[in-house]
């Protein structure tokens, strides 16, 4: 009998018995194995035994001792690529644990030898560097060897594979899973350069993973909700999937905080200047302002090198206050940023200003007097600490009560425009900060955009904020097909232009935009109750320079606002030396929103009708219903109210210069009048929201064409 | 001495017996506090024999006899004593004054109380008494280790069914007392008969045991020196031989204990019958179990001869026992037709070349593959016997990548169990006759065992 004719017989005869009596085929075997020692089928047949059953303690050391002897048979490579490919997934079937568990048993030698030959035999980019990866993570003196190799192939596949965005599968497992072995093991020497390679890469990554927009399908499953589902649940459960991870392995936990923990491990390996402990956010900015102060105090190395910590510390800080602020003025952005039911907000001037007649004489005038409602101090002025410089010590209002996070995020948008000054303080900090901004391409992205937006109108440049917003338009043109949050968005905008244009005097412009914000808005109900509210909330205290407040981006909140910017629009142009009726008519027209609130005004606009002896404004009796407006006007046609000349019904001028012919035809006009406020009085319970919406909507050349 | 004999016969059975035991404590602790090997005297013997073992020590005088309640208090008190005395010098020294057989006609009684002490400790679980059982059981003639094994699995696996479970938390308790017991227990039920079959409980007991943890079989040989002399007469150092012997006889011995039923009346064979159907398989698969579980501890031993640089010196099963074993099963062959029993001799004959094979293999049985041949000339045909029998086929040149060595064990801990405080070597040689040697086959050499010599044979990895 040849050898290898005992090996068949010894191995078919445990084959045989393994099913009635597995004893027996062990029994077998380990003779087996006593006699031909050097037999692969042998200790396979033994290892297949074990590992059938699930034995994890033998079937390791069958395992073992086949990868020791038996190093070039390919049933033990494909068993091991088998086991290496359990270790990589997160599957948690008992036969994956079972394997992740055999790999365990085996010495950490052996363990290292089989990912290494494993990782060899990959041709998967992906898959072999997720297997480099399970050696890196067990064998820390491995990654001295293969750390630095890893990374860059990693680095390389992005760029052959032509990943479009840097959230992709290969910049993940560099950022998160090799980056931290390699720059937190003592013995690796790394020079300056490539860890500010690394710390660019690490910081596109997370930012760029941070707001990442929402993926399509989370987008459709937000639309289903309508917006009528806003469970958590619903928001929470959004899925993200890194193309090539899988879903565990796509989650990032504390993105920011990871950042950076890699930020203070550069730090010390670059020699910045750092000191004990760890550092939050807010910390480093005031301390990056320190350094910066100093900066040109520095010889060549140290200047680069402290630039350089300034710059990444400070780019950091930068991009997540920004990201904070954002995300919270406009909470639909953003992936993952589940915060159910969360409206966006729009940075505009406050106009609660504007029924104030501080700019105009005040002319006394006796009538049967309202009391207003004391305005309560119910809103937050964020006073800047540095209250120098233009632009600086703007206050803006924030309704505490609809913004509970107003604080934070108050802060984060101080934090940012902080951080931006700084990076923009000196030439040497802009020009890397720009630098890397440009290999970011951060001009596209929409986030920062509207952040940038904001700050801009914050610090008052309007001109300046106008082509942001314009450019801010072309980055939603493509965007507002797919939701309706689009729309929201493009509104959102264009309030903010009317705001910027009214603030720059430019109120045929504001007006015009205005107009085009209330075509795209539906007449929400007049809800008496919310009325009453919104007067308590605009505080009445006029305070010097304007203010700036955060609205609700929501039609409720939209349309008063928009009224308002009308209203301050025609005010000044109502209220001047030179007769301008149709402005006057508009003015009052627009009063009766919120009324009483511009009750001063209402008054302030009939001494300039006495005054004037007459008052043409024919579309009187389409938009006006507000029953003291009516009564008033009633008042002044009377003797005692001065005998008034009112043209309020349309052509009735006409009539007026027929009727001098023949004096009986004016009792007529004088029976048309009152009839038409009789009816007007009957028009009272109507919603004053639909009436002035229609307002805008019928009379918008007029409305336009009346301002220069 | 005589003085506290005196006073002794003035007292009842029991509280003579309790001054007895006292009067060792006392008598025996002084003499360790001077030397470490004390001296268990003449008058010392005669005193425990007297009093405790109630033997009359002059003719005519009738002994004072304890009644049953007596002698289980007494028990009791001997059992807190063992519990109590905290020095296992002390316990050791007195348990052997109390035990070990004087080859005398005191050494009934003694038996019967070494019986039933131990049986009490196993029931109550008292360590103490269960180690100084296992040392007893290692020192002791073989003929009085098979009688106390007798005793406990009279007690524990046929007299009360289930009892079999209070027997087998032993293991835990006293590993090294379990050793000691297989090996015993294999060499009361060496199979030679039907009366000699273990009973079931037994047999899955100990399969438990050994399958749980088969180091267990190695405690006593690994606690003991290696240059140690045993006395004559005892146990062997491992119950391996015995546990083979088990495994080897089992499928003929079974068989031929069945043979007698088929020859009884209707009624009997039927229920026999029916007995066998439901146990058979199991049972079967027990041996099986066991038999594996022998294999693996040989392949152990070899791990622990090799790293002890003891490989192909130290024979841990002797060749003779061996040859014991081949002329039994020879014999139970030609008992049985064997046509009639065809599948059990594979099965035997399959088991005795799967364990001369490893053992061989692992180092625990010294000899050559000659020598195995002229073992087995007798035997009927195998084909895995003559596969054994002939040794490997020469192979090609082994693989470039492969090594030649032995199987390292990679995580398992080394073997052996807490080491045992040195016993002091009193020994106390029993008078009985000596053992016979074993006769057939006289002139075997015991060859160290040379890996690639002989024959080609490489020893495993």
């Amino acid at each position: 009998m040849s050898a290898q004719g005992d090996c068949e017989f010894l191995v078919k005869r445990a084959r045989e018995l393994v099913n009635e009596d597995p004893w027996a085929a062990k029994a077998w075997l380990i003779t087996a194995r006593t006699l031909y020692p050097s037999d692969f089928n042998i200790q396979y047949e033994m290892y297949t035994i074990e590992r059938n059953a699930e034995r994890t303690a033998s079937a390791g050391r069958l395992l073992y001792d086949m990868f020791v002897n038996f190093p070039e048979q390919p049933v033990v490579w494909r068993e091991i690529s088998v086991i290496t490919a359990a270790l990589r997934n997160d599957c948690q079937d008992k036969h994956a644990q079972f394997l992740r568990g055999l790999f365990e048993t085996l010495p950490g030698r052996v363990q290292c030898e089989m990912l290494l030959k494993a990782t060899e035999q990959c041709f998967n980019t992906l898959e072999k560097a997720e297997m480099l990866l399970l050696l890196l993570r067990r064998f820390p003196e491995s990654v001295v060897q293969h750390g630095v190799n890893l990374g860059e192939t990693l680095l390389e596949a992005e760029s052959i594979e032509d990943q479009e965005s840097p959230v992709n599968c290969f910049r993940k497992l560099f950022v998160c899973d090799v980056l931290p072995l390699i720059i937190n093991n003592p013995d690796m020497r790394l020079p300056a350069s490539l860890l500010y390679k690394y710390m660019h890469k690490a910081a596109e990554f997370y930012i760029s993973y941070v707001t990442r927009s929402p993926t399509v399908e989370s987008q459709l499953q937000g639309s289903q909700d309508g917006g009528s589902l806003k469970s958590p649940s619903a928001r929470g459960s959004q899925r993200y999937v890194i193309e090539g991870l899988t879903e565990k392995s796509s989650q990032i936990v504390e993105p920011w905080e990871r950042l950076l923990e890699i930020l203070s491990v550069v730090g010390v390996r670059c020699e910045w200047q750092m000191d004990k402990g760890s550092r939050s956010y807010g910390e480093i900015l005031q301390r990056m302002k320190e350094l910066a102060r100093y900066l040109g105090s520095f010889d060549a190395e140290a200047h680069i090198r402290y630039r350089n910590q300034v710059v990444y510390s400070v780019m950091l800080v930068f991009f997540r206050s920004a990201y904070q602020y954002v995300s919270t003025i406009q909470p639909m952005l953003f992936q993952g940023h589940s915060s159910p039911g969360a409206i966006p907000w729009i940075l505009v001037e406050d106009l609660a200003a504007v029924y104030s007649d501080a700019d105009i004489d005040r002319n006394k005038h006796i009538h049967k007097k309202r009391k207003l409602a004391d305005g309560r101090e119910k809103t937050m002025s964020s006073d800047d600490e540095e209250g120098s410089g233009k632009g600086r010590g703007r206050h803006i209002l924030v309704n505490k009560a609809e913004l509970p996070t107003w604080a934070d995020m108050l802060e984060s948008f101080r934090a940012a425009r902080e951080s931006w000054e700084l990076l923009h303080s000196q030439e040497t900090l802009e020009n890397e900060f720009k630098r890397i901004c440009s290999s970011w391409k951060t001009d596209s992205w929409l986030w920062l955009r509207i952040f940038l937006t904001d700050m801009i109108i914050y610090q008052g440049q309007y001109r300046k904020a106008i082509s942001s917003l314009h450019q801010l338009a072309s980055f939603q043109a493509p965007q507002q097909q797919v939701s309706s949050q689009g729309s929201l968005e493009h509104l959102r905008a264009l309030i903010q232009l009317a705001s910027c244009h009214y603030t720059l005097g430019e109120y045929r412009m504001t007006c015009e935009k205005v107009l085009e914000v209330m075509s795209g808005l539906v007449p929400q109900p007049q809800d008496l109750g919310r009325t009453a509210e919104e007067v308590s909330r605009v505080r009445t205290k006029f305070r010097k320079g304007t203010d700036l407040r955060f609205l609700p981006c929501t039609s409720k909140a939209i349309m008063p606002f928009c009224l308002q910017l009308m209203l301050a629009c025609f005010k000044l142009r109502a209220f001047t030396d030179n007769r301008d009726d149709l402005a006057l008519g508009h003015v009052i027209v627009l009063l009766q929103h919120d009324w009483p609130q511009g009750e001063g005004l209402f008054l302030k606009a009939v001494d300039k009708i006495c005054q004037q002896g007459s008052f043409q404004y024919e579309n009187f009796f389409n938009y006006i219903t507000n029953i003291d407006m009516l009564e008033e006007f009633a008042y002044l046609r009377t003797t005692e109210g001065g005998k008034v000349q009112l043209e309020l019904l349309p052509n009735q001028g006409m009539l007026i210069k027929h009727h001098t012919v023949t004096r009986g035809i004016t009792k007529g006009v004088k029976e048309d009048f009152r009839l038409a406020m009789e009816r007007q009085v009957s028009r009272c319970g109507e919603n004053l929201h639909t009436v002035l919406h229609r307002f805008c909507i019928n009379e918008k050349i007029i409305l336009i064409q009346s301002l220069p | 001495m005589s003085d506290i004999r005196h006073s002794l016969l003035r007292r009842d059975a029991l509280s003579a017996a309790k001054e007895v035991l006292y009067h060792l404590d006392i008598y025996f602790s002084s003499q360790l506090q001077s030397t470490a090997v004390p001296i268990v005297d003449k008058g010392t013997l005669e005193l425990v024999e007297e009093f405790i073992f109630h033997v009359p020590k002059e003719r005519g005088v009738l002994p004072k006899r304890m009644s049953s309640l007596q002698e289980l208090q007494l028990l009791e008190i001997m059992c807190s004593y063992f519990q109590e005395q905290s020095k296992d010098a002390v316990r050791q020294v007195i348990f052997s004054a109390l035990f070990s057989p004087q080859g005398n006609k005191a050494d009934d009684s003694r038996m019967a109380m070494l019986g039933k002490l131990v049986s009490m400790a196993v029931a109550v679980c008292r360590v103490p008494i269960l180690e100084c059982a296992a040392l007893w059981l290692q020192r002791t003639h073989a003929i009085y280790c098979v009688r106390l094994a007798k005793v406990l699995v009279d007690d524990y696996c046929s007299l009360v069914p289930g009892s079999v479970q209070t027997l087998q938390q032993i293991f835990s308790a006293s590993p090294r007392f379990c050793c000691q017991f297989i090996t015993a227990v294999t060499a009361l039920f060496d199979m030679s008969s039907d009366d000699l079959i273990p009973p079931n409980d037994l047999l899955e007991m100990v399969v438990t045991w050994i399958f749980d943890d088969p180091r267990l079989t190695l405690i006593t040989f690994l606690n003991t020196p290696i240059s140690a002399n045993l006395p004559v007469g005892c146990l062997d150092l491992t119950p391996l031989v015995g546990l083979v012997r088990w495994c080897v006889k089992a499928p003929l011995a079974y068989k031929r204990n069945r043979k007698p039923a088929l020859t009884n009346g209707h009624i009997s064979k039927l229920s026999k019958e029916e007995k066998e159907e439901e146990g058979v398989g199991d049972r079967d698969l027990l041996y099986s179990k066991l038999h594996l579980s022998i294999l693996q501890v040989l392949m152990m031993l070899q791990v622990h001869l090799t790293e002890k640089n003891l490989f192909g010196r130290l024979g841990l099963l002797v060749f003779d026992h061996m040859v014991q074993l081949v002329e039994e099963l020879s014999r139970l062959v030609d008992e049985l037709n064997p046509l009639n029993a065809t599948k059990e001799t594979e099965l035997s004959l399959d088991r005795l070349a799967q364990a001369l094979q490893v053992a061989v293999a692992s180092g625990a049985l010294l000899c050559t593959r000659e020598d195995l041949r002229s073992l087995c000339s007798r035997l009927p045909h195998n084909n895995l016997l003559q596969l054994v029998l002939s040794g490997p086929v020469q192979q090609q040149p082994p693989h470039s990548a492969f090594q030649p060595g032995f199987y390292p064990h990679i995580h398992t801990p080394p073997l052996g169990y807490p080491a045992r405080p040195t016993p002091p070597a009193h020994s106390q040689h029993p008078a009985h006759p000596p053992h016979p040697p074993h006769s057939a086959l006289p002139a075997h050499p015991v060859q160290p065992f040379l890996p690639g010599m002989a024959f080609p044979y490489r020893p495993i990895r």
